[in-house]
């Protein structure tokens, strides 16, 4: 059994690229791993509480994503992953467990727009050794 | 956080791991420079140097004052190292001072942060109009307060995006800015002190000792009340000490990064500001004190076009101001929110952008608000809002001092090194941060004391900085009423442990 790598946030494309993640894992026999990233800050300020809320929402999103896998029949598991952008945590956790994909979902926004507010996917596809699998919203 | 609230078969118990944090990219020197970035020297000058030696009484010692401001900024250096090893995570003076002496005082030091970001912003609002247009050469705009006004609130509406989309400047990003900062700032001093003792321009003066020598300030007024008006210029170092989860020794390299941190910008402002005031004389900067740099100081001495470097120092400096003020604070006011002791909505986080959301834009929108009030007012006014900064300021600094030392009451006599670094000089901090406010409150009370006119007979930086204070204890005992349980919490001691392994972050600290 190998680890299908999913970067969930919950939103519409996240949901997409669960759905297609969660049938291939159906499909090749693997499991999801339903991935919450917090990145890390730079500037400080009350950082604690700033970061426990992020936790809370990603425990939360990560569930509601599992379940989701979990009732398909496909077995999961939820990870909180701290690190420095979503694309770097999300390829290193790739290779260490040696993941056959990893996916994501897009927002299918332009490129500038991509480029300015940080578009996960592009990074991503430049990072990673795993393969990137990137889903697009449903229109 | 508990499994047992997950179904089963839904993936189980969450686990948190870290990945992908660059340990060697968010280093100690990292940590120093997000520090000075965060202080930003070159918006930080352009701000106060012609304010300060305009302080009747300070004469030539402006260099002096610089200097002397910095103690008070070390011993919180060392409160914020201590408080800091408490518990890496813990926050800053909001949740620090609610531990340490009470929800009440916790409360207001919260409240101080907040009233001085929303007063810096107005005032970097201005900077960044000014020289945006000076950069241009468009003297006209730059001299028009509509036009300046429009760009500053233009300048606030981005950054506050910026910080809402959560785009943080990457730690390579800050050493690059920062380093061009520093780069230029140097060269302008070095320069002007070359043409200074070569070409001995109009009114240049050639430094003396005694300008460094705050005994010769002719008053105890005039020095603190430039004092209140320099601990600006160190403000916002704590920015890089509590950022600390990614750096390999969380309890103590956040606080050794901070110190360093002040004792470089210590350097650029002794070295700025003795070379400004030789070149120019003070009446000069006096004269100039709303664009110190982009008055003809910077052409001057530089030259065109390299004059316009300084000018972009000055910028990109005020951008890293802006959003090293708004991310804290909006911060603090999520924190505030979580600890049930502000209105639950500041907690909100946005489901995309994960950034403090409504915190954020309130925070926007109250600066806008603010800023276009206090220009309609006067833009002298607006200038001696520094001034009232600087009571938030100190209090809030002031009070997280005093909090280490009584934090770590039972602690300070097990040895010599706690009862110095953890109580003598958080307290020292303390007593002239406060001591600064007092006299500074008694000077500037005086409805003659500005440039600008009074507002209701009292001098404008107390009606304005401590007026927010006072608004503050007010909301803070309505409070009360829908945040009982915050306002019931019970002061904590320091455990032990914290201080029973591990040497302090700072030997030898003899900056000063």
């Amino acid at each position: 059994m190998e680890d299908i790598i999913l970067g969930y946030d919950g939103s519409d494309c996240a949901k997409a690229a669960l759905a297609l993640a969660t049938e291939t894992a159906k499909a090749m026999g693997d499991r999801v791993v339903v991935v919450w990233t917090i990145e890390a800050h730079h500037t400080g300020g009350e950082v604690k509480d700033y970061e426990d809320a992020l936790k809370e929402m990603g425990e939360r999103v990560t569930a509601e994503g599992a379940e989701v896998a979990a009732a398909a029949g496909v077995e999961t598991e939820r990870l909180l992953v701290h690190g420095d952008s979503p694309a770097s945590a999300l390829s290193e956790l790739a290779d260490e467990r040696k993941a056959r994909v990893i996916v994501v979902g897009t927002h299918g926004e332009s490129p500038l727009k991509g480029a300015l507010i940080g578009s996960t996917p592009h990074k991503l596809i430049q990072l990673a050794r795993t393969p990137v699998l990137v889903v697009p919203a449903p229109s | 956080m508990e499994s047992a609230s997950v179904a089963s078969g839904s993936g189980g118990p969450v686990e948190v791991v870290d990945k992908g944090l660059k340990k060697n990219a968010i280093s100690f020197v990292s940590n120093i420079v997000i520090g000075v970035a965060s202080t930003a020297p070159g918006y930080s000058l352009a701000a106060t140097l012609g304010f300060v030696v305009a302080i009747g009484g300070i004469g030539l010692q402006a260099p002096a004052v610089m200097l002397v401001a910095f103690i008070p900024m070390f011993c919180i250096a060392m409160a914020y190292n201590y408080m800091n090893r408490a518990d890496p995570d813990c926050g800053t003076t909001f949740s620090w001072v609610t531990r340490a002496i009470g929800p009440r005082s916790g409360w207001m030091g919260g409240w101080a942060i907040i009233v001085a970001d929303i007063i810096v912003m107005a005032n970097l609002a201005q900077i960044a109009g000014i020289y945006s247009f000076k950069l241009f050469d468009w003297n006209s705009a730059a001299n028009s307060t509509f036009a300046v006004t429009l760009v500053g609130v233009l300048w606030i509406v981005v950054m506050t995006a910026i910080c809402y989309i959560g785009i943080e400047l990457s730690a390579r990003t800050q050493q690059f800015l920062l380093g061009a900062e520093v780069i230029t700032l140097v060269v302008f001093a070095v320069v002007a002190l070359v043409k200074v003792y070569a070409d001995a321009p109009a009114h240049s003066i050639e430094p003396a000792l005694s300008w460094i020598n705050p005994f010769e300030i002719s008053s105890f007024s005039a020095l603190a009340d430039g004092m209140l008006l320099a601990v600006f210029i160190y403000w916002g170092w704590d920015s890089g000490v509590t950022v600390n989860e990614e750096t390999e020794d969380s309890s103590t390299a956040p606080g050794r990064a901070a110190v360093i941190s002040t004792i470089i910008l210590l350097a650029i402002y002794a070295l700025v500001s003795i070379a400004a005031q030789a070149y120019a004389g003070p009446a000069a900067l006096i004269k100039a004190q709303n664009d110190v740099f982009s008055g003809g100081l910077a052409s001057s001495v530089l030259g065109s076009p390299l004059d316009k470097l300084l000018i972009i120092a000055v910028l990109t400096s005020a951008s890293a101001s802006t959003q090293t003020t708004i991310l804290p604070t909006a911060r603090t006011s999520l924190s505030m929110a979580r600890q049930k002791a502000f209105p639950a909505v500041f907690g909100r986080i946005h489901p995309r952008y994960l950034s403090p959301s409504v915190s954020t834009l309130t925070m926007g929108a109250l600066s806008i608000v603010w800023y276009i009030a206090i220009v309609n007012l006067s833009t002298n006014v607006l200038a001696d809002s520094i001034t009232a900064l600087g009571f938030s300021i100190a209090f809030y600094y002031g009070i997280t001092g005093f909090a280490c030392a009584f934090y770590y009451r039972r602690e300070l006599f097990k040895s010599a090194k706690n009862l110095f670094f953890a109580g003598f000089l958080p307290v020292l901090g303390g007593l002239i941060l406060f001591g600064i406010f007092v006299k500074a409150f008694l000077d500037y009370r005086k409805a003659d004391c500005c440039t600008s006119k009074a507002i209701l007979g009292i001098g404008p930086p107390v009606a304005i900085g401590i007026g927010a204070l006072l608004l503050g204890v007010v909301i803070m005992i309505i409070a009360h009423w829908p945040y009982r349980e915050f306002f019931r919490r019970k002061p904590e001691v320091a455990d032990p442990s914290v201080l029973a392994e591990s040497a302090p972050a700072a030997s030898g600290g003899g900056g000063s």
